[in-house]
């Protein structure tokens, strides 16, 4: 299995730019209602405990990728690049949710990332045809070459 | 005006109504729609996170369909528009990346050239040409309080999704949904946290209950203001709105549901079509009473 350097997706200088204003952690939607590792934390944890401490954690995947912490980022430091990042490396190191990890190799398998259950009947009471295949193979040969096996087997 | 029509995967086949009046709106307003043997977006709240490679190669293929058939790429779902939107600019600008994707590519036969745009239903929508079209229709007034929830990754981060409409602070703050339902008589109403998330993401990886507990919190603000309607451009965000009311309300019933609408629903109504064609009839949280209340969506609407 092949790891990935968080540094090519994030500028590891950026993480020095955080002052710890905690902007984004208060205006994270996930941190609102779930425990806490906000944006902020996350941050101090990689400067302090190292990012191979921080992909340990299942809580990173709290996240929603709604981009507000970046955006509302004083010192414009790309946030959400680095949450992308730690998450990358999670996943090939085995700490990626249930849910997820299903939803992903249904779409390796399937091409589309949801289940299609008695598809014709519905979509015709709304007056459409049948939805078109998709070339199920061609997607799978892209997925096996760009190495998606390292973190899903499908 | 022609686009290819990336329909993803939560419209065709979980809101096919979407795609139903979708496609009526833009047939009325002389939008040509194309199909094309689309795979998955995929999701930038999924496979970006887990295989970001992956992410890039699939979003390449898809953009390659649409370049190989000469066409801009017209998305129905915020979280299509911005994987495609973002991984259009990454092959455009990196040269290095792009070199690796086309390699992949190239045994199926495609390469990624940067030719084409993406955009999404709002924006094409909102083009001058389509209202001024918009306008000369019959429109059926549909006077009811809106409070329009537009979907994060529709419209952040500014700088990929809007790069030429960003403010001297570099950012954006969406207003087309506001402004186009107000064509057609809607009342856009403002409410605290209108550019927060959803919650769908944290519920459909992590967990159900929490993400739920953030689409609450959006709710209490919505209802602040006595608003009747909620407006999305997103069918993730659809479902934790009109799904979530449901399974919110089998724990407190303190607040009373909303009926929850796509875009092209609402102008589709105005234009006459029927709450059925649209395919209301099938949204959890029913619309039927407000509707009826404001003679709109009946059946004799439909074909004068």
């Amino acid at each position: 299995m092949t790891t990935i350097k968080i540094w090519n997706f994030f500028p590891r200088e950026a993480l020095y730019e955080c002052y710890q204003c905690a902007r984004c952690t208060g205006s994270c939607p996930a941190m609102e209602v779930a425990p806490a590792y906000g944006p902020r934390e996350t941050i101090l944890k990689c400067l302090n405990l190292g990012h191979e401490a921080v992909v340990q954690d299942e809580k990173i995947w709290l996240c929603c990728t709604c981009n507000v912490c970046e955006d509302r980022c004083p010192q414009k430091i790309p946030i959400s690049d680095l949450l992308v990042a730690l998450r990358n490396s999670a996943a090939r190191r085995g700490n990626i949710p249930g849910k997820l990890g299903m939803a992903i190799e249904l779409l390796a398998k399937t091409g589309r990332s949801m289940i299609v259950h008695q598809l014709d009947e519905m979509r015709a009471h709304h007056g459409l045809g049948p939805l078109p295949p998709i070339p199920v193979d061609e997607i799978k040969q892209i997925l096996k070459k760009t190495k998606l096996n390292d973190v899903i087997d499908f | 005006m022609k686009y290819a029509l990336y329909l993803g995967c939560a419209i065709p086949i979980k809101y096919p109504g979407f795609e139903a009046a979708t496609r009526m709106v833009c047939k009325r307003l002389g939008i040509d729609l194309i199909d094309l043997p689309f795979g998955c977006c995929p999701p930038p709240t999924s496979m970006k996170l887990v295989h970001y490679d992956s992410w890039l190669a699939l979003a390449a293929r898809n953009l390659c369909l649409a370049e190989e058939n000469g066409l801009d790429l017209l998305t129905l779902c915020s979280g299509c528009v911005n994987t495609l939107k973002e991984a259009n600019q990454i092959l455009k600008k990196n040269d290095s990346k792009r070199r690796k994707i086309n390699k992949i590519l190239e045994e199926h036969n495609h390469n990624f050239k940067g030719t084409i745009q993406v955009t999404h239903i709002l924006d094409v929508l909102y083009q001058d040409s389509i209202v001024e079209k918009l306008l000369r229709e019959k429109l059926i007034d549909i006077p009811i309080r809106v409070g329009c929830h537009y979907g994060c990754h529709y419209f952040r981060p500014p700088q990929v999704m809007y790069p030429e409409e960003l403010s001297p602070a570099e950012s954006y703050v969406p207003v087309k949904m506001d402004h186009l339902l107000s064509l057609i008589g809607m009342e856009p109403t403002e409410y605290s946290r209108k550019f927060l998330c959803c919650g769908s993401p944290l519920g459909a990886n992590m967990d159900q209950d929490a993400g739920y507990a953030i689409t609450r919190q959006k709710l209490i603000h919505i209802h602040e203001r006595n608003i009747q309607a909620i407006s999305v451009v997103c069918p993730s965000c659809f479902e934790q709105f009109d799904m979530g009311q449901i399974a919110l309300s089998r724990k407190t019933k303190d607040l009373p549901k909303i009926p929850t609408f796509y875009l092209t629903q609402l102008i589709g109504l105005s234009l006459g079509m029927s709450a059925k064609e649209v395919g209301l009839d099938v949204h959890r949280v029913k619309s039927k009473k407000l509707l009826e209340s404001i003679n709109v969506g009946g059946q004799n609407n439909s074909k004068d």
